[in-house]
């Protein structure tokens, strides 16, 4: 119950009305920026991240909090709603939920979305809240060794599973590791890498190689293919509150609970992210669908939609469990996170829970309440997020640099740093155009120092001795464990590949047709479909004569 | 996945990679080899202070980073020997049917550079009017008042909001500014 009332004292702090309104202030840039197309969650908590230079921690956490959760919402009303010509994305969820919305069904889907990250997202809050003390209590126990074999995981799995392949993932790796050598070694006091420049002694500033590499790299990369003309958005019905029908609630919230039990654990262990768990609720949900509807798959599929957001919102919280507690970031936006952290001085780990109860249940706390906020927010306010989509993209990615050249120059307030950030940003332009993964880079710069503190700790205790690495039981449970995760997620990538390969394009009017039919012989009908949609979108039965191509383009 | 159709017609979206792509993975690949050498070879004139023997000097890491950089560029290099090609990245803004278009990449390139110059000397608003303007302008904004207007507010709203209210120190003016008196 000590839990419970640690909880409790952490509402306390996150419900006093500055912290409520720096909550609001990080929901809403979350979402807003998770919303701008082409620009994820790492980029959104990157370009964010100077805000930690002048506020006080448990504020900046807060926002941080709802920056995090907000850039999940946000993402996916842009894959549901943005027309991109050609193949959408290639995450399963945009797919269902994009295909909805062009069979005049995107309020549903976006409704299904949010709400099923809501419900799963507080699943698995109350599952951190549970399982984080316990964790933490007994990761004392661990010791440098044991820390080492977990780091290894984590480069490993972010590196092997992330990218076109496993050896592309190595290199991002260890350029990453090396950025993260450069600088007088800790140890020893000698410098690394410097080239007798003083400014380099200090390291490569983590923000700068995340803003580097996700704000610059990425504005960089799109300002080089930029497309030319509107994308169009495709529209959605007004008034909320009729947006689901009893049938889509009744196939919605099974996969909303499976996605939370599917995307938590996967989130919790190094997996290669929430990717994995979102492919694995699809597949999941393919294949547990009645026949009637599995058939609906790959043409908007509300299960394909439901299951999916959820796990990925389950899976965001469950990546919190290993960064709290043992201070192990699986994803690129964890990193950045805990790079955010260690400005102030803050490691998370075990002793996280006992140096920084206030500030760590203070966090908790404001992941419930802007999960809450989300969900108030976003369902009424989509329409203004959807004018966000209408930004002129020159203005956007202009405005990208503008914010990232502020998060270089006030990282130390000089211009040298503006110069490496340019480096970094030319290197991820690279690496996007040839297909390396950003991800594993950020990573192994972020943790790769701490690795090397953790590996000399052991190896001081194991008195030079390799063979102490592997001693620990827990160690090798854990190198066993690797080996299992990557030999299955391999297995699975290569699956979702072939599946995606194999996915036809789907034309409007056979999703719409699929719909009308499967609503024909539904238990309760809801004959207020017509009234729904907007009357530019395909009809089957109604009005055959409408051209069947006016709203694909 | 999409590549497959986007990059070309072929079936395998790797052999459809075209000439010019080639050579440039082959190039990067080839520069991150060579990094890979001059990191091993740095590595070598890292001082050990004498006496540390039974913990790991300050060369133990920074040898494997090397190696496993090698290693990995290797084995991508011969993977893009036999045709193993990697993907660019896709989104929703982004255009993979057209070509690259280097030179408002490289403008945009020079305006991000620009803050270098213009930070100390004209000051934070005023450089990132410079910025977005020149940034904008290259990647296709029609008229340039408007993107000069909307460089300036984004300045002096960053201005107020990190260097006054949120306390960054922000430098209003530069030297060649310092007139305006602020």
């Amino acid at each position: 119950m000590d839990t419970w009332t640690l909880l409790l004292e952490g509402f306390a702090t996150a419900l006093q009305p500055i912290y409520l309104l720096w909550a609001l202030l990080g929901v809403l840039l979350g979402t807003a920026v998770g919303v701008l197309p082409g620009i994820g969650p790492a980029m959104t908590v990157a370009l964010l991240l100077p805000i930690t230079y002048s506020l006080e921690p448990t504020a900046a956490f807060i926002v941080f909090a709802g920056i995090y959760y907000g850039g999940m919402y946000g993402g996916s009303t842009t894959s549901i709603l943005l027309n991109t010509p050609g193949e959408s994305a290639s995450i399963v969820t945009a797919l269902e939920g994009n295909r909805m919305a062009r069979a005049g069904r995107g309020a549903a889907a976006l409704a299904t979305a949010a709400i099923g990250s809501f419900i799963a997202g507080t699943i698995a809050t109350v599952l951190l809240t549970l399982l984080a003390p316990v964790v933490a209590r007994f990761a004392v126990s661990l010791g440098p060794a044991d820390y080492f074999a977990l780091m290894v995981i984590a480069f490993l799995t972010v590196g092997a599973l992330l990218g076109d392949s496993a050896w592309r993932g190595m290199v991002s790796l260890s350029i990453g590791l090396f950025i993260g050598l450069i600088g007088v070694d800790t140890l020893t006091g000698q410098a690394r890498f410097t080239l007798g420049i003083p400014q380099l002694g200090d390291g490569i500033d983590v923000v700068l190689v995340a803003v580097g590499l996700f704000a610059l790299g990425e504005a960089l990369y799109v300002g080089s293919r930029l497309r030319n003309g509107e994308i169009p958005i495709i529209p959605i019905t007004r008034g909320w509150r009729t947006w689901m029908r009893r049938s889509d609630w009744a196939r919605s919230w099974k996969p909303w609970l499976r996605g939370a039990g599917i995307g938590f654990p996967i989130g919790s262990i190094p997996a290669g992210g929430a990717d994995v768990a979102t492919f694995l609720s699809y597949a999941t949900e393919r294949s547990l669908a009645k026949p009637e509807y599995r058939k609906q798959f790959g043409k908007g599929a509300i299960e394909g939609v439901a299951g999916p957001e959820s796990a990925n919102n389950a899976a965001a919280a469950g990546v919190l469990v290993p960064l709290l507690t043992l201070g192990i970031p699986t994803t690129a936006t964890a990193a950045i996170i805990l790079s955010a952290f260690q400005s102030y001085g803050i490691q998370p780990g075990p002793r996280l829970f006992d140096t920084q109860p206030a500030l760590v249940w203070a966090l908790i706390a404001s992941l419930y309440i802007g999960n809450t906020l989300l969900l108030v927010l976003n369902l009424p306010l989509v329409g203004m997020w959807v004018k966000l989509l209408q930004i002129p993209r020159p203005y956007l990615y202009a405005g990208i640099l503008v914010f990232a050249g502020l998060g270089a120059y006030a990282a130390n307030f000089t211009v040298f740093d503006i110069g490496v950030l340019l480096v970094l940003g030319v290197l991820g332009f690279f690496m996007r155009r040839l297909g390396f993964p950003i991800a594993p880079l950020v990573v192994g710069a972020i943790l790769g120092p701490m690795a090397e503190e953790q590996l000399r700790k052991a190896m001081q205790i194991g008195q030079g001795d390799p063979s102490y690495l592997v001693q620990s039981p827990f160690s090798i449970v854990a190198y066993v464990a690797m080996a299992l995760i990557i030999v299955l997620a391999l297995w699975l990538k290569r699956r979702r590949a072939r599946f995606e390969a194999a996915l036809p394009a789907a034309d409007t009017t056979a999703i719409a047709a699929i719909d009308e039919e499967i609503e024909s012989h539904e238990p309760h009908p809801q004959p207020d479909r017509g009234r729904l949609s907007t009357t530019a979108l395909p009809r089957v039965d109604r009005d055959p004569d409408r051209p069947e191509d006016d709203r694909r383009d | 996945m999409s590549t497959a159709t986007s990059a070309g017609a072929t079936p395998s979206g790797a052999s459809a990679a075209s000439r010019s792509a080639r050579i440039e993975a082959m190039a990067f690949v080839g520069l991150i080899a060579l990094l890979s050498i001059a990191v091993l070879i740095a590595t070598t004139t890292i001082r050990e202070p004498p006496g540390s023997t039974n913990t790991l000097g300050a060369r133990v890491v920074p040898y494997a980073v090397g190696g496993l950089m090698l290693v990995s560029a290797i084995a991508v290099l011969i993977g893009q020997l036999r045709g193993r090609f990697g993907h660019a990245e896709e989104g929703e803004d982004i255009d993979l049917e057209h070509g690259t278009s280097w030179g408002s990449t490289g403008v945009v390139v020079l305006s991000f550079l620009s803050l270098m110059l213009t930070i100390p000397h004209l000051g934070w608003p005023l450089g990132v009017t410079i910025l977005f303007t020149g940034a904008s302008l290259a990647l296709g904004a029609k008229r340039w008042w408007v993107a000069v207007l909307i460089g300036l507010a984004l300045g002096v709203v960053t201005q107020v909001v990190f260097g006054t209210l949120l306390g960054l120190s922000l430098p209003a003016t530069g030297t060649l500014t310092s007139w305006i008196g602020l």
